[in-house]
């Protein structure tokens, strides 16, 4: 119970939110706008993913949101060019997985601040890319849109893709090795060493992984509409950060499980339309996003 | 000591090169001559968006791309490529220092963009605006695409002939300090309470000039306010969202969905009818009259107390006290937007 | 192994040197194919745009070298632009009263950094991560997101906007800031510990020194400098709004860093941090002036960021293959 103190306290303010939202603004439980939120939630969800191990590793990833651009305008300049939508992507998920390879080989391989490297490249794609599409959407053919599928269909499709990438990371965390290696890494990086396990390599392939990961969900964004804004990914390093430190991840590494960035995630995305169902305005909501992670880290602070 | 050396290094190095270029000012196109006319001479003109990721504003700069080779000027197109607000101010300073003839600027904040305006103006350079205007004595002309109050109305108007006289609807705004969409909403709630006082306005929402976050407020506000008939989306990254978010929702057609935006980025939905109408102006015209207007202003052509202006192919335009008019906003619907191209 | 160096040879590989070139060389660079770039009202110019985030870069040092981190100083710098607004307008406060009143709220806001960094043992990114939303969403929910103050007397906007004396208005603040930070990093007993807090916590507690008070110190001191810097922005644009200093912080984290100071503490100077910024502003007029698009300037300061730190790791790879190299020499020779 005290050791997983964290996960079950988030997990706590989400069912009051969720109680709150019952009580007082009973229309957020309409079906189809659930399952529109937590399509949208899913992209989310699977960069989510990838930062907790990032953050495991006692490493950090600021890029995020500038490689889901990147990929998100690549991935819908592929399919605008007609290519068949799984080459489409493999091809994203592979450009994800080379930036991600970018920072990791940084990062591993000259032993570079990963705050650093990643604020430079957040910086340098984002620009990069604006000065490229100069703001230009990009027009997506027929077929595209939900993977072809029906409305429903596609947006079950994505909420039980992201489910279940959720879960098989969790289970590799938990019982592969290349879990342990991460967490081992991210505890102490020499005594990993010296147990014979590659801390840089562990590193260089966690980046990778989170780059292929938001490979992933550009895709998934994608989807979801029939065109594609290359200011997509806006603020979402922050999100995805908070969802992972909210949800018990330490940031000092070493510390923390999937299951409470899932619940993190999930209390972090219900804020803003909890807001319109409470008639609640607009401008309180980076209050609360910030008072919310203040109070997880203070909760981080007392569990020690 | 290893410090003190460098930075007395840093000290005579930076002296030395601004006093030894302190004569060298405005080689080419030189701007601290107020208000002469140079005719033939070739002009730069700078054009300053709102911010550069923008596609409205890479409209304007193919339209003013055009007028600046008809002209024969210089064209600079630059803008802010984040959500600083001071960054509008830097760009202006830079160019009163690089040296242009004319500064035609879409002005985010309106009264701090009117401190670097001023500036450009006493030292010599010609400054107008367009899209959103800064204020009055910072410029020489404003080129309005419509009037504000022109917009609001014909946005309100559309959406009552949409609409039953009492239907609720709401707005999704760029952000809630954008100084153009606080101007719109104030006349659009003043048509609405003179002419359709029982229509009903029950939100306001920001989408940061982003798509998806318009269509993930626009899902909320739908299951918030299931007597929700019409939604206004009065930025172009908006409509678009707003109109897949009441597609989504299974509610096209019964949700109507107006909005200001450009017709590329509407068309489909405009021919699936979930957008009913989108109202906006030619965005290439506009750059191509402003460059033409800048480039008139610089060489003295058009002065103030002016009711006319020429601008090459496009005609005659009306000036009204010092806003020159593109026209009425244009409403895209069905019949009509395939012919656009922008 | 000879390891002594010639003295002059740590002087010019140092990497604050290093970077002294590349901006003398950015100059030079910008002045050859730059418009007007290389004149008197142009340096004042970079030197106006670049005092705010010289500000924050400065009191962000001592922050780093103690090993931590503070992201919430853009967003500090909006809330106390709009509370200056306030405290004058609807306060109607006369101006220094109301400018005494923002550096109060700075301290308190670098204050609530501070106890939960120190009293609490909480990791610095994460708690200024929170403060960074915090700020910001206080800043908007009091303005409700449209509030803008304008109109401000003329005598208070010429610190932003005139010259004293020859020189930007606001330099005279930055020169007094730049003595401060350097007297209080590199002479003062504080600024000492600071590179023995950031190499080493445990030990320097152990020392005797108050660690928890003197980086306390540093987060409060970053409150009062995001109010100051708060002020000059709004002299200089001439409006306060909710959104002041968007992207402030990575800004003054991007100078610090390539000014040589080590995000992981402990290694720095202020006037590595002076070089940065310097660096950062050249690069952003000098892009403007050479008529290039904006967007450069973005991206070749994440390339020198970039640069920079494959520089410092470079001659500690290289010594570390020469080593590698003289070892299996041995070996094969013992064999």
């Amino acid at each position: 119970m005290r050791k997983y103190f964290r996960e079950l306290s988030v997990t706590g303010a989400l069912t009051l939110l969720l109680l709150a939202l019952a009580i007082f603004a009973p229309s957020f439980y309409s079906p189809q706008p659930l399952l529109s939120l937590a399509a949208n939630a899913s992209v989310s969800l699977v960069v989510a993913c990838g930062m907790a191990l990032v953050i495991i590793a006692r490493e950090i990833d600021i890029s995020v949101g500038s490689m889901f651009a990147v990929c998100s305008v690549c991935a819908g300049l592929l399919a605008a060019m007609h290519w068949p939508l799984a080459a489409v992507i493999a091809a994203t998920i592979l450009i994800g997985a080379i930036f991600g390879g970018f920072n990791g080989g940084l990062v591993a391989g000259l032993g570079l601040p990963s705050i650093v490297v990643t604020l430079a490249t957040m910086v340098t794609w984002r620009e990069g890319l604006q000065w490229l599409r100069q703001g230009q959407f990009v027009n997506l053919p027929d077929g595209v849109q939900w993977f072809g599928l029906s409305q429903k269909s596609g947006q079950w499709t994505l909420v039980i893709g992201a489910l279940v990438i959720l879960v098989l990371m969790a289970l590799m965390m938990k019982h592969l090795s290349a879990g342990r290696y991460i967490y081992a890494v991210g505890s102490d990086a020499e005594v990993a060493r010296l147990a014979g396990i590659p801390p840089k390599l562990t590193v260089f392939l966690v980046f990778v992984g989170i780059g292929a990961l938001v490979g992933l969900a550009a895709i998934m964004n994608m989807v979801q509409s029939p065109q594609v804004d290359p200011q997509s990914g806006t603020g979402m390093e922050l999100k995805v950060i908070a969802a992972v430190v909210v949800g018990g991840v330490a940031i000092s590494g070493g510390r923390g499980n999937l299951w409470g960035v899932f619940v993190g995630l999930l209390l972090l995305v219900c804020v803003g339309p909890a807001l319109i169902h409470l008639h609640i305005e607009a401008y309180w909501e980076k209050a609360i996003q910030g008072v919310i992670i203040l109070l997880a880290v203070v909760a981080e602070g007392l569990r020690r | 000591m290893k410090q003190l050396f460098s930075s007395l290094l840093l000290a005579a190095a930076v002296a030395f090169f601004s006093g030894c270029n302190k004569n060298n000012e405005a080689p080419s196109s030189g701007a601290s001559t107020a208000g002469n006319s140079k005719p033939g001479k070739k002009l730069t003109i700078a054009l300053l968006p709102k911010s550069k990721g923008n596609a409205y504003f890479i409209s304007c700069q193919k339209g003013a791309q055009k007028a600046a080779s008809e002209l024969g000027d210089e064209l600079i197109f630059d803008g802010p490529t984040d959500t600083d607000p001071a960054k509008q101010n830097e760009i202006v300073e830079n160019w009163i220092t690089l040296g242009v003839d004319a500064i035609a600027a879409a002005c985010e904040n309106k009264e701090g963009i009117s401190t670097a305006l001023r500036k450009a103006q006493s030292k010599g350079i010609k400054v107008i605006t367009y899209d959103a205007d800064s204020l009055p004595d910072a410029r020489t002309f404003f080129v309005n695409q419509a009037t504000p109050q022109g917009i609001g109305y014909a946005l309100m108007d559309q959406a009552a002939q949409l609409c039953a006289s009492n239907a609720n609807f709401a707005i999704i705004t760029a952000s809630l300090t954008a100084a153009n969409q606080q101007e719109w909403q104030k006349y659009i709630e003043e048509d609405r309470a003179k002419n359709y006082p029982n229509m009903k306005m029950v939100a306001v929402k920001p989408c940061d000039d982003l798509k998806d976050k318009a269509q993930s407020e626009t899902t909320a506000l739908l299951s918030t306010y299931p007597n929700l008939k019409l939604i206004m989306a009065i930025c172009s990254p908006g409509v678009p969202g707003a109109a897949e978010a009441v597609k989504q929702a299974g509610k096209a057609g019964q949700v109507k969905v107006i909005g200001l935006g450009l017709p590329n980025e509407n068309k489909m939905y405009v021919h699936e009818g979930v957008t009913q109408a989108v109202i906006l102006w030619n965005t290439m015209d506009l750059g191509y009259l402003t460059v033409y207007a800048a480039d008139a202003v610089a060489r003295g052509n058009l002065k103030p107390g002016d009711t006319s202006f020429k601008a090459g192919s496009l005609g005659t335009f009306e000036i009204k006290g010092d806003n020159i008019l593109l026209g009425k906003p244009f409403v895209f619907t069905k019949e009509n937007i395939d012919q656009f191209d922008f | 192994m000879n390891t002594h160096k010639p003295a002059w040879k740590n002087v010019l590989l140092a990497h604050e040197t290093i970077l002294l070139v590349v901006l003398i060389a950015e100059w030079i660079f910008f002045d050859a194919i730059g418009r007007n770039f290389g004149t008197y009202d142009n340096t004042c110019d970079i030197l106006r745009h670049s005092c705010e985030i010289g500000l924050l870069a400065l009191a962000m040092t001592p922050v780093i070298l103690t090993g931590g981190i503070d992201l919430s100083v853009g967003s500090l710098l909006g809330l106390c632009a709009i509370l200056f607004g306030k405290f004058w307008r609807d306060a109607h406060m006369p101006i220094p009263e109301a400018a005494a009143c923002t550096l109060a709220v700075g301290a308190l806001a670098g204050g609530v950094n501070a106890s939960l960094i120190t009293l609490l043992n909480l990791p610095p990114l994460i708690v200024t991560l929170g403060t960074f939303s915090l700020f910001r969403g206080l800043a908007e929910a009091i303005t409700h997101g449209v509030d803008t103050f304008t109109d401000f007397p003329s005598s208070f906007l010429f610190l932003g906007q005139e010259r004293w004396l020859g020189i930007p208005a606001q330099a005279p603040v930055f020169i007094g800031a730049l003595i401060f930070f350097w007297w209080l990093v590199h002479f003062s007993t504080f600024g000492r510990s600071y590179r023995a807090i950031g190499f080493a916590p445990e030990g320097t507690r152990y020392a005797g020194i108050p660690v928890g008070r003197r980086v306390a110190m540093t987060y409060v001191l970053a409150g009062i400098v995001s109010a100051i810097a708060a002020i000059i922005y709004t002299a200089r644009l001439g409006q306060a709004k909710a959104d002041a200093g968007n992207g402030y912080e990575l800004y003054a984290i991007t100078a610090v860093v390539l000014g040589g100071t080590s995000i992981f503490g402990g290694i720095g100077s202020v006037y590595g941090t002076l070089l940065g910024v310097a660096a950062i502003a050249v690069l952003q007029s000098g892009i403007v002036h050479a008529l290039q698009p904006s967007e450069m300037a973005g991206m070749l300061t994440g390339a020198l960021l970039i640069l920079a730190l494959t520089a410092s790791v470079l001659p500690k790879m290289i010594s570390r293959l020469r080593q590698r190299k003289s070892a299996l020499r041995l070996a094969k020779q013992n064999t």
